[in-house]
């Protein structure tokens, strides 16, 4: 075994073999102070083993690992987030017994999120995508309250349909491709000559795009993201929506150009990019606030990927995992900063806001930031027409949303005026802010291919910094005239989904009168009769 | 029909052990006093590690040569004497049901336990009594090559379940017995009398004889309808399920393991040999999308009724109703021009949901009946509190949920996968689609119970604590039904050995 297949193997097994470990009542006492140690096998790999991989088990089985530079992008970012947060959930999450079970939860979550970035395989990419959809769950309802209760119902109900959809995507896939487990790329191959490929296409977008939240399935995004507690919904929002983007960049066929379906993903996308805005405008809490803006950042992510689509352009893959990067590392920072924020008193507020200020603007491409990179580098598969246009213009909307996401933190203090948040909460949060930064420029040559100095020359700033003045000016007249929007419950089209409850409990008396009544000795003797008669008649008529 | 299937093969003998032995291990319990015992249970243990022996080896000789192993009775060939006969597919299922035979003595033994002058005496020795009898019936069913001799089989078997059902005595009990009994008997009527017809017809019960001479022509469809039909109701396929829900969800744990996970399958087992062996011709696929439009059927409506159990037991109940609609949807997926039937995908898929349908439930009912013994009921409304109490049984219960559902890593998922990858290929989207709704519907059931049973209870709740061997039992079933799933992804040559000589 190579050393790189070594750290490949060593990033799944150590989250799993801590929650095995857990059956011994010692461990299982002190697994959450371990937390933030599972993800540092995962972040020596991103470092040392690109390129690398390992096959787990050889034919028929074929599990095999294999880390490509959009792979170890998202590996590295997610293992340093995970490396954080878990830190910072030490100092958040109070004394108590449940901790070992949110624990074993979150490194379930962690392994999973993991798998969907390293293997390459089509069976152990769903077990994995499965892994980190259904543990997520229990981060989603920690809190055991009602609101989490409903949030983890929808989570739930959205998370098995996209399961659904994804394993008849991947049946059909597989039934086109070659036979056995085939590798993704192998069966990604084959897809354009399926005789199955729209209908794969899209169960694809279904099952991916519901996991990155794109209208109308991304109801249980405002629900989930923030009722956990704030190390989780920093994962859950920057990591666990990111299995989503690695799916479209890993199963869409970028070889050659396919307008139609890239159109529609672009569409979809950039609706959902101005929608959640739309929405999250009306929200009152900092966290839904930041919840709606991962809708919209994954929206835009997604007009990427369809634009690639669009154009045959195998290059906008990595170009989206860097701006799935940048935003996993800033909305982490973001969602571990509304807590510091909380625990900061009105009186030392101000060096808090600034960092949570240059945060909340580089999701709408503030220069230097990496944001503005991550920008940039999208501009090139989104071209210069109407979607390059539309994408551009959504900055406006993303710079409106954040500075009405500050106005909400700035006076979310819960704190004594003169308190200061716990180092344990500031520094991991620091550390992740300052990691967006510095990532994002080490990585921009080699994930976009321009030169670093590119975004900096005059007119690129003036690029960037315009949308968000108008943002600004934007946001002085939600101030102003604020009040009269409509108030959007959380999760919007979810309500409509709840009024169609009598109807499906209907449905669930209509089964049980259905099943009584057959279980009735004359009515189950002449379902006999009629299925013998029935079943010779078919018979007969079948030669 | 080849020579070669005529003579008994080399281990040929072992058919006639696994039908005997469970039954020698009977008598020896009939014997109990003589043989100056006590307790049924030691004894019982000693013929199932012995039936399991067999299983096994036949398991291995059927896996090692390539061929089904054959015995001919006293040496006397059909149409004169009888054969017995172990392909690939019955040997697996020898070998799941000894497994899971295995698993529930393990459970059952400190239930069962009492010696034989104690008042719970009676009921252990029953218990143990009908178990091998139960095994050597449903052996009899997976080794027979003579129609008549199946029916002799299922006679027995329905006989062992029958008591089964009705353990504690209870009135509720005896009736859902009662129901079990006499649907099961109209079933073997409508069987007999194809049975009869066929007779008439052909001269022969012998399956191999029939289908070299079998005529596409009335009196072999209305004989084949009536027997599966009278089998269809043996096996609870919706809507003839009126039986199933009151019998299983009322048998004691153990009891209500052996019935879902494997009493179920024997009729499911004939149907197959009826339809591929016994049909002449070509399959047909009219009265194959028939079934499988009824196995819809119970897929959908029996899932919803599960997911509005208000007890733990009935919901298991109505999800092995729906389970078994899986089942028959593998008939039209095997239609392939050009495949025989068991090289197709489908075929696979249908024979790796039958054993991990078996192993899943098992484990299912099994840990069912320990959180019902830790809480004293089990209702769904007060499941709050079961993880603490008996967190492994939940485990197993979840493990097992996982292949009902079809998520990976189960032998359910790969089963699914591979129904689906036939529905693909057959243009079938109706049954992909009914496939996917059944696995969203059985992941609704499945945690419901689970989120249920891991909340913390809102007083202080008494439970009674239980033995840990019971608990590694349920959850030995539920992993054997995990590691299914490691199963590679391809029609697998297994479940083909043997057949190819019924062209």
């Amino acid at each position: 075994m190579s050393f790189a297949g070594l750290l490949l193997a060593a990033t799944l097994l150590t989250p799993l073999l801590m929650v095995a470990a857990c059956v011994l009542p010692r461990f299982r006492a002190r697994v959450f102070d371990l937390l933030a140690l599972a993800p540092l096998p995962g972040l020596a790999t991103a470092l040392l083993a690109p390129g690398g991989s390992l096959v787990l088990a050889p034919s028929p089985l074929r599990i095999v690992l294999a880390l490509d530079f959009p792979g170890a992008m998202l590996l590295g970012g997610s293992a340093l987030l995970w490396t954080t947060a878990g830190f910072y959930a030490r100092s958040y999450m109070p004394e108590q017994a449940g901790r070992a079970g949110f624990s074993i939860w979150w490194l379930l979550t962690l392994a999973g999120s993991f798998g969907v970035f390293v293997v390459a395989d089509m069976t152990s990419f769903y077990l994995m995508f499965s892994l980190v959809s259904l543990a997520a769950y229990g981060l989603v309802v920690e809190e055991g309250s009602a609101r989490a209760e409903r949030a983890g119902f929808f989570y739930m109900v959205l998370a098995l349909l996209g399961e659904a959809f994804l394993l008849f995507g991947f049946v059909l896939m597989a039934t086109a491709g070659p036979a056995g487990n085939p590798l993704i790329s192998e069966a990604v191959a084959a897809l354009p000559a399926s005789p199955w490929r729209d209908a794969t296409i899209v169960l694809l977008i279904l099952g991916f795009g519901l996991k990155m939240g794109l209208v109308p399935l991304h109801v249980w995004m405002p629900l989930a993201h923030p009722v956990a507690p704030m190390p989780a919904s920093a994962a859950l929002s920057g990591i666990v929506v990111k299995a989503g983007v690695i799916g479209l960049i890993r199963f869409l066929p970028f070889g050659q150009p396919l307008a139609e379906w890239g159109t529609v993903l672009i569409a979809l996308g950039l609706f959902t990019a101005y929608y959640a805005v739309a929405v999250g405008i009306t929200q009152q809490h900092p966290k839904t606030v930041l919840a709606y803006s991962t809708v919209s950042q994954m929206g835009f992510v997604a007009g990427v990927i369809g634009a690639g689509l669009a154009i045959g352009d195998a290059g906008a893959p990595l170009l989206a995992a860097y701006y799935a990067l940048h935003h996993m590392l800033v909305k982490g920072a973001l969602f571990l900063g509304v807590g510091v924020a909380a625990a900061t008193g009105t009186g030392r507020q101000r060096l808090v806001m600034i960092v949570m200020g240059v945060m909340a603007l580089s999701l709408a491409g503030l220069p230097f930031t990496s944001g503005a990179l991550a920008k940039f580098a999208a501009k090139g598969p989104l071209g210069d027409g109407l979607a390059g246009t539309l994408a551009t213009l959504s900055a406006v909307g993303s710079a409106l949303l954040m500075l009405h996401f500050l106005r909400l933190l700035a006076g979310a203090s819960k704190a004594a005026p003169d308190a200061t948040a716990p180092i344990g909460l500031r520094l991991p949060w620091l550390a992740t802010a300052l990691a967006s930064i510095l990532v994002g420029w080490a990585l921009f040559a080699p994930a976009t291919g321009y030169a670093p100095s590119l975004p900096l020359a005059p007119d690129k700033l003036w690029a960037a910094l315009w949308p968000i003045l108008a943002g600004g000016a934007l946001a002085a007249a939600l101030i102003r005239w604020g009040a009269r929007l409509p108030q959007i419950p959380e999760g919007d089209v979810v309500v409509l989904a709840e009024r169609c409850a009598p109807a499906v409990l209907a449905i669930g008396s209509g089964a049980e009168a259905l099943d009584r009544a057959l279980r009735q000795w004359p009515v189950a003797g002449i379902a006999l009769l009629a299925i013998v008669l029935a079943f010779a008649g078919a018979l007969g008529v079948s030669r | 029909m080849a020579d070669a299937a005529n003579a008994t093969s080399a281990g040929g003998i072992l058919l006639v052990f696994a039908v005997v032995v469970p039954v020698i291990g009977m008598l020896a319990l009939l014997m109990l006093r003589l043989l100056g015992l006590s307790r049924a249970a030691p004894v019982a243990l000693v013929a199932i590690a012995g039936g399991t022996a067999v299983a096994f080896a036949t398991a291995y000789l059927v896996i090692g040569t390539q061929s089904a192993l054959v015995y001919v009775v006293g040496g006397w060939a059909p149409p004169l004497g009888l054969a017995l006969r172990a392909d690939g597919l019955s040997a697996v299922m020898m070998a799941m049901a000894a497994v899971i035979i295995c698993g529930i003595a393990l459970y059952a033994r400190p239930q069962f336990d009492a010696p034989d002058e104690a008042p719970e005496g009676r009921r252990a020795f029953a218990f143990w009594a009908l178990l091998l009898g139960l095994w050597s019936a449903l052996n009899l069913v997976l080794v027979g090559e003579d129609l008549f001799n199946l029916f002799v089989a299922l006679e027995l078997l329905t006989f062992a379940a029958v008591p089964l059902v009705c353990l504690d005595g209870r009135a509720e009990t005896l009736e859902a017995a009662l129901r079990y009994l006499v649907f099961a008997l109209v079933g073997s009527v409508l069987y007999l009398l194809g049975t009869a017809i066929l007779y008439g017809q052909y001269g022969t019960l012998d399956i191999g004889l029939i289908h070299d001479v079998a005529r596409p022509d009335l009196p072999t469809h209305a004989a084949v309808a009536l027997m599966i039909g009278g089998l269809m109701a043996k096996a609870a396929l919706f809507p003839l399920h009126l039986w199933l829900p009151p019998a299983h969800a009322g048998a004691p744990a153990p009891a209500s393991a052996v019935l879902s996970a494997l009493v179920v399958k024997a009729p499911f087992f004939i149907i197959l040999r009826l339809w591929f062996d016994v049909l002449p011709g070509p399959s047909a696929i009219v009265a194959a999308n028939l079934l499988a439009l009824l196995g819809a059927a119970a897929i959908l409506v029996c899932s919803v009724v599960a997911l509005r159990q208000e007890r733990l037991k009935l919901m298991i109940a109505y999800s092995t109703v729906a389970q078994i609609g899986y089942l028959f949807l593998m008939f039209p997926l095997t239609v392939v021009p050009g495949v025989p039937p068991w090289e197709t995908i489908g075929w696979t898929g249908g024979a790796l949901q039958l054993i991990s349908h078996a192993f899943a439930k098992a484990a299912m009912f099994l840990a069912a009946g320990l959180i019902y013994e830790a809480l004293g009921h089990d209702r769904m409304d007060d499941l709050a509190g079961a993880g603490r109490a008996v967190p492994v049984s939940l485990f197993a219960f979840g493990l097992a949920g996982l292949s009902l559902m079809g998520l990976p890593p189960s032998g359910g998922f790969i089963a699914k996968l591979l129904l689906l990858n036939a529905a693909t290929l057959a243009g079938a989207w109706w049954i992909a689609i009914v496939i996917s709704i059944g696995g969203l519907l059985a992941a609704g059931y499945v945690t419901r119970v689970l989120k249920r049973a891991m909340a913390a209870p809102a007083a202080a709740i008494h439970t009674q604590p239980v033995a840990r061997s019971r608990e590694l039992a349920a959850l030995f079933l539920a992993l054997c039904a995990v590691a299914l799933g490691l199963v590679p992804l391809q029609p697998f040559g297994l479940f083909a050995i043997g057949r190819s000589v019924m062209p």
